[in-house]
């Protein structure tokens, strides 16, 4: 691989690693940390984010997540008891409130199946049990991004650990780490998870994002294995090494900047399978309970319990969770699509406008390695 | 373009005259005129090869060298017609077969361009590991090529044992191989194998030894030494590397911001070379003889192919250079017999370029070769 | 041989690993599980709690009050014998119930996993030979819209599409049930035809939201190597167009797939719990859901259990087949031993 911030990291090690061993924590080595500090995250961060930014489907990624992040913001608020969201639509007069979507008590008629776009006081409809349809799309997103929140972090916090210990150690730790790895792997997640979440029986969505990566990170770990493999080789690190820097610290410093794009991505991939994990723990009745507080648990109700599908004219009630279930995962597709030419060099160059002759060219410009 | 015009015709009258002068038989076996290769770019159009004119003799091993990014490897390519794509190649190159009519090498049709490659002009790449396909076992490469020109696969595979084991390599060991399972030199020397197989007349080697160490080299050259005489091949060595080729090479050419820029016998050139260029990359060598100090690497950067100096491409580096050079592009003036420098200076060179600590009677085997490593 | 030697030992540890794994969930489960069992059993009938109690316990793959060391012991041994215990929800043992269910998903599995290779790999190919057509980029739009949608949303959408339309596709692809009512089992045409046919929905669920990212991947490598120097090579060295893109492009393109195939096929495995309890597929999958709505515990590890094998053993298949194709894996893992 190959990576144009390979000359900053050839010279930083040198000079950050060696006073900094050597003098203490000098003044002067107090400056140099955070002036690398923010040069590596020039370089792993915004650099990247800028190659990013400039495709369209990175845009459009972060333009539906942002919109998710929005919302979910105003629903937890509301949740939280800051009925902001309610009292700015009443400002308004609208129609609609968001409410908690579960069976209102002393239920009329009038609420049952309502189709969408028929009464504005329910714009999506209800469900048979009188649930407002667009009050529980809206719920469901708060603990759907904190699934989301939990279960990326502790998936690539996981795998970078265990693929960069394994790959930088070797020996007897790399072949005991790269056997969990494998085992790991082999497990299918889903039915572990749905083993671990009946025994568990979890409420917090953090917990339940946990669960659902408790093996997703084994894939990545690999991935970053056999990246570190490859920057082992590196002369920068060949030459940290021989100047007797701590292995944690070759680690920080030389490794995990040039990991940051496989994170960033293999968190995107973390993230799709905690949203189809969790919606399909809902729709099974493993999680949650008499309340719409899942887009899987609308699909549980709409095609399990009111047939949907069967009875016509209630399609509308499966058709509506999917909407906001497409649109995320599509975000994070998109947004592993946008982000993929930060590590792959020759999609960068296609991908940039720049002609096959030029690449060729400037093989020919390079001395040959 | 009327520079460029009266620029050519006189190359090729002094072209016709050199050989002449050389061995009066002018037995080529290729014919390169006014070859240019251009790309189509955003940024304008990219000449990676201008106006090149070169003739090959029959039996010779020329050494075509040039820094990276000179137009060598277009070069090469050329002579088989295999200008990667979007690279347009014109002019007119003619390959004379040994017996037969001579052969418009880029006017051919598809089916005789197939024959003419790898069955009279052969080509051996850079990277040999990149060059065998990774799923396929050694034997197979060579099977295929032999099926895919209707050749009797049985005799051909005997007489690529015949080669493998003249290159010194069990035959059998290595045509059961995968390519990754052979080293660097082993897989170099079964390219080269494989090359062959089809008794070509003209090997073209771009860099062959350019991923080896030293040692094999060496052996590698010795080896292509061997199979010259016993094939009576004719060797085209594209190198960035003077030294090594010049143990090789009959004659050498030099190139320079893909125009060909000194042509001569191998000692003329290292003795007196011409070109302030030649002269400049002769002291750019390392060479255990010369002290340290006197190592000169060359001054400024090789030009963008877009946007190649006017008059002589060479001014902006050359200490020689005057008003004409940057008006003119100077044309091939002869040196000697069989020497050519196209340089309006050239008479000046020596004194202006003088060699530093460069032992021209120092045998070539001492000088350390390795200037990219 | 060596190689295959140390990959079946991996297998076995593997499955040692699975079944361990198993087993210290399965030992987690008396406390809580029974409990709600029992409450379960209790509030639908008047049984003394202590007797359904003794019932399932009984019918645990070993004694919840006995040392950890013993209940493995009794728990492997049992299983090494072919026994996972006896289901509630299906009325008779474990391995009878998912013998008989594993062929079904299996079934559906490969019909997914061959049409989505078949697919990808073909489109992606031709795609990389058309770099930038219209075709191209079309085809990567599609692709991209197609594998954000999750294979449950597409199982819904085609039960939609079936149930809306015309009847002869209602009868075509039954969204329900894994073979044809009225016909007997049994290798005859009619049974065959009407087992494909009922699995044809269930696949296409998978293939449809499978196949966009794979295809992605083979255009890029096929990309790839088409800019590689053996195949220029090998068109200097005259061989054929069709030897190229088969011998030397497909085939090299296709190699770095492989990891999406292992992928591919736990991802399928693991998400039949949800699909076939959709398609009303009485397979593996179909199983689990119906262990878990009725706490039925030996039911529920059984199935983990079988999926986890199958799993395993696919692997294992694959990464033999996979090194006939690819002569580097057996030589050692090129250079990644240090």
């Amino acid at each position: 691989m190959k990576r144009t911030d390979d000359d900053a990291g050839d010279d930083d090690p040198r000079t950050d690693g060696g006073t900094g061993e050597m003098f203490g924590d000098s003044e002067i080595t107090a400056v140099t940390r955070r002036q690398r500090a923010r040069e590596t995250f020039d370089e792993s961060v915004i650099a990247p984010f800028k190659v990013a930014w400039a495709d369209w489907r990175t845009k459009v990624a972060l333009l539906i997540l942002g919109g998710f992040v929005a919302t979910a913001l105003l629903v937890w608020l509301h949740q939280a008891g800051y009925t902001l969201l309610n009292d700015a639509l009443r400002l308004f007069g609208s129609p609609w409130e968001l409410e908690a979507p579960r069976s209102p008590v002393g239920i009329t008629d009038e609420r049952r199946s309502v189709r969408p776009f028929e009464n504005w006081q329910y714009p999506l409809g209800t469900f048979d049990n009188g649930v407002d349809i667009l009050s529980a799309l809206l719920w469901a997103t708060p603990s759907m991004l904190q699934m989301v929140l939990a279960g990326g972090v502790f998936s690539t916090a996981m795998a970078t650990a265990v693929g960069t210990v394994s790959g930088y150690k070797g020996g007897t730790v790399e072949s005991v780490l790269n056997t969990i790895v494998d085992i790991a792997m082999s497990i299918p997640g889903l039915p572990l998870v749905v083993v671990l979440v009946a025994i568990i029986r979890p409420s917090s969505p953090y917990v339940i994002g946990v669960l659902i990566t408790i093996n997703v990170w084994a894939g990545l770990a690999r991935t970053i294995h056999s990246q570190v493999l490859s920057l082992r080789e590196q002369s920068y690190v060949e030459a940290s090494r021989t100047m007797g820097i701590s292995t944690p610290q070759i680690i920080r410093t030389d490794i995990l900047p040039n990991l940051m794009p496989y994170i960033t991505v293999n968190f995107v991939y973390a993230a799709r399978r905690v949203v189809y994990d969790s919606i399909a723990l809902y729709y099974l009745g493993l999680l949650g309970g008499g309340m719409a507080e899942n887009w899987g648990v609308m699909l549980d109700w709409a095609y399990n319990l009111y047939n949907a599908l069967t009875v016509s004219g209630k399609a509308y009630m499966l058709l509506a969770p999917m909407v906001p279930i497409v649109a995320l995962s599509m975000a994070l597709i998109l947004l592993s699509q946008g982000t993929d030419r930060l590590f792959n060099p020759r999609v960068r160059t296609r991908h940039a406008g720049e002609t096959v002759q030029e690449d060729d060219t400037d093989r020919e410009v390079n001395p040959p390695a | 373009m009327t520079d460029q015009d009266t620029r050519s015709t006189q190359t090729a009258t002094h072209s016709t005259e050199r050989t002449g002068s050389t061995d009066g038989t002018a037995d080529h076996v290729l014919e390169i005129r006014d070859a240019e290769v251009s790309f189509e770019m955003d940024r304008g159009v990219s000449r990676v090869m201008d106006h090149v004119d070169l003739d090959v003799h029959r039996g010779e091993i020329i050494g075509v060298v040039g820094e990276s990014g000179s137009g060598k490897s277009m070069l090469a390519s050329s002579m088989l017609d295999a200008v990667v794509d979007p690279g347009v190649l014109s002019g007119e190159i003619t390959y004379y077969p040994e017996d037969g009519e001579p052969v418009d090498v880029l006017g051919l049709s598809d089916r005789k361009l197939k024959r003419l490659r790898w069955e009279e002009i052969s080509m051996v790449f850079q990277g040999a590991m990149s060059s065998f396909n990774p799923t396929m076992g050694v034997r197979e490469h060579f099977v295929e090529t032999l099926e895919a020109h209707d050749d009797d696969v049985e005799a051909g595979m005997e007489r690529a044992r015949e080669l493998l084991s003249d290159l010194y390599l069990e035959p059998e060991r290595v045509l059961d191989a995968y390519p990754h399972e052979l080293s660097g030199g082993m897989r170099q020397r079964a390219l080269i194998a494989l090359s062959l197989v089809l008794e070509p007349e003209v090997l073209v080697m771009d860099e062959p030894t350019a991923a080896l160490d030293l040692l094999m080299q060496r052996s590698i050259l010795s080896l292509l030494e061997d199979l010259r005489e016993k094939h009576d091949l004719t060797m085209v060595f594209i190198t960035h590397d003077l030294p090594l080729v010049a143990e090789l090479a009959d004659r050498i050419a030099v190139m320079y911001a893909f125009e060909l820029i000194e042509i001569g016998p191998t000692d003329e050139i290292l003795r007196h070379a011409a070109h302030p260029y030649t002269r400049a990359l002769l002291n750019a060598t390392p060479n255990l003889d010369a002290p340290l100090e006197e190592m000169r690497s060359i001054e400024g950067a090789a030009p963008d192919p877009v946007d190649v100096p006017d008059g002589c491409t060479y001014h902006p580096r050359c200490p020689l250079a005057d008003e004409t050079c940057v008006a003119d592009d100077p044309d091939f003036r002869q040196v000697d017999a069989a020497h050519e420098a196209a340089c309006f200076h050239w008479e000046d060179a020596a004194e202006a370029v003088p060699f530093t600590g460069v032992d021209v009677d120092a045998d070539p085997q001492t000088s350390i070769t390795e200037e990219h490593r | 041989m060596n190689w295959y030697l140390k990959r079946t030992g991996q297998a076995l540890f593997t499955l040692w690993a699975v079944v361990t794994v198993a087993f210290v969930l399965a030992w987690n489960v008396p406390g809580s599980l029974v409990d709600h069992m029992v409450d379960r059993i209790v509030q639908n009938s008047n049984v003394d709690p202590e007797i359904v109690r003794e019932s399932i316990e009984s019918r645990l793959m070993f004694d919840p009050e006995a040392s950890l060391l013993e209940g493995y012991l009794t728990y492997v041994s049992a299983l090494l014998e072919g026994d996972l215990g006896y289901s509630f929800v299906a009325g008779q043992d474990v391995s009878t119930t998912l013998a008989e269910a594993v062929p079904w998903t299996l079934l559906v599995m490969s019909l997914a996993t061959l049409g989505m290779f078949a697919i990808s790999l073909a489109l992606g190919a031709i795609m990389a030979y058309r770099e930038g057509s219209w075709f191209d980029i079309a085809n990567t739009f599609v692709g991209i819209v197609t594998t954000s949608v999750p294979y449950f949303v597409a199982a819904f959408l085609l039960i939609l599409w079936v149930g809306y339309s015309d009847a002869p596709i209602l009868e075509l692809f039954p969204p329900r049930g894994r073979r044809p009512p009225r016909v007997d089992p049994g290798f005859t045409v009619a049974f065959v035809w009407g087992a494909l046919r009922h699995a044809v929905l269930p696949a296409l669920s998978y293939l449809i939201t499978g196949y966009g990212l794979l295809a992605l991947s083979m255009r890029g490598n096929s990309i790839q190597t088409l800019g590689e120097d053996y195949v220029r090579v090998a068109e200097l060295r005259g061989l054929s167009s069709r030897r190229i893109a088969l011998r030397y492009v497909g085939r090299n393109a296709v190699l770095p797939l492989y990891t999406s195939l292992l992928l591919s096929i736990g991802f399928m495995l693991g998400s039949s719990v949800v699909l076939e309890q959709i398609f009303q597929y009485h397979g593996v999958g179909y199983w689990m859901y119906e262990a878990i709505d009725a706490t039925d515990v030996p039911l529920m590890m059984g199935t983990f259990i079988v999926i986890t094998v199958c799993v395993v053993i696919a692997t294992f298949v694959a990464d033999v087949t996979y090194s006939m194709l690819d002569p580097r894996i057996k030589s050692g893992d090129q250079g990644e031993a240090y």
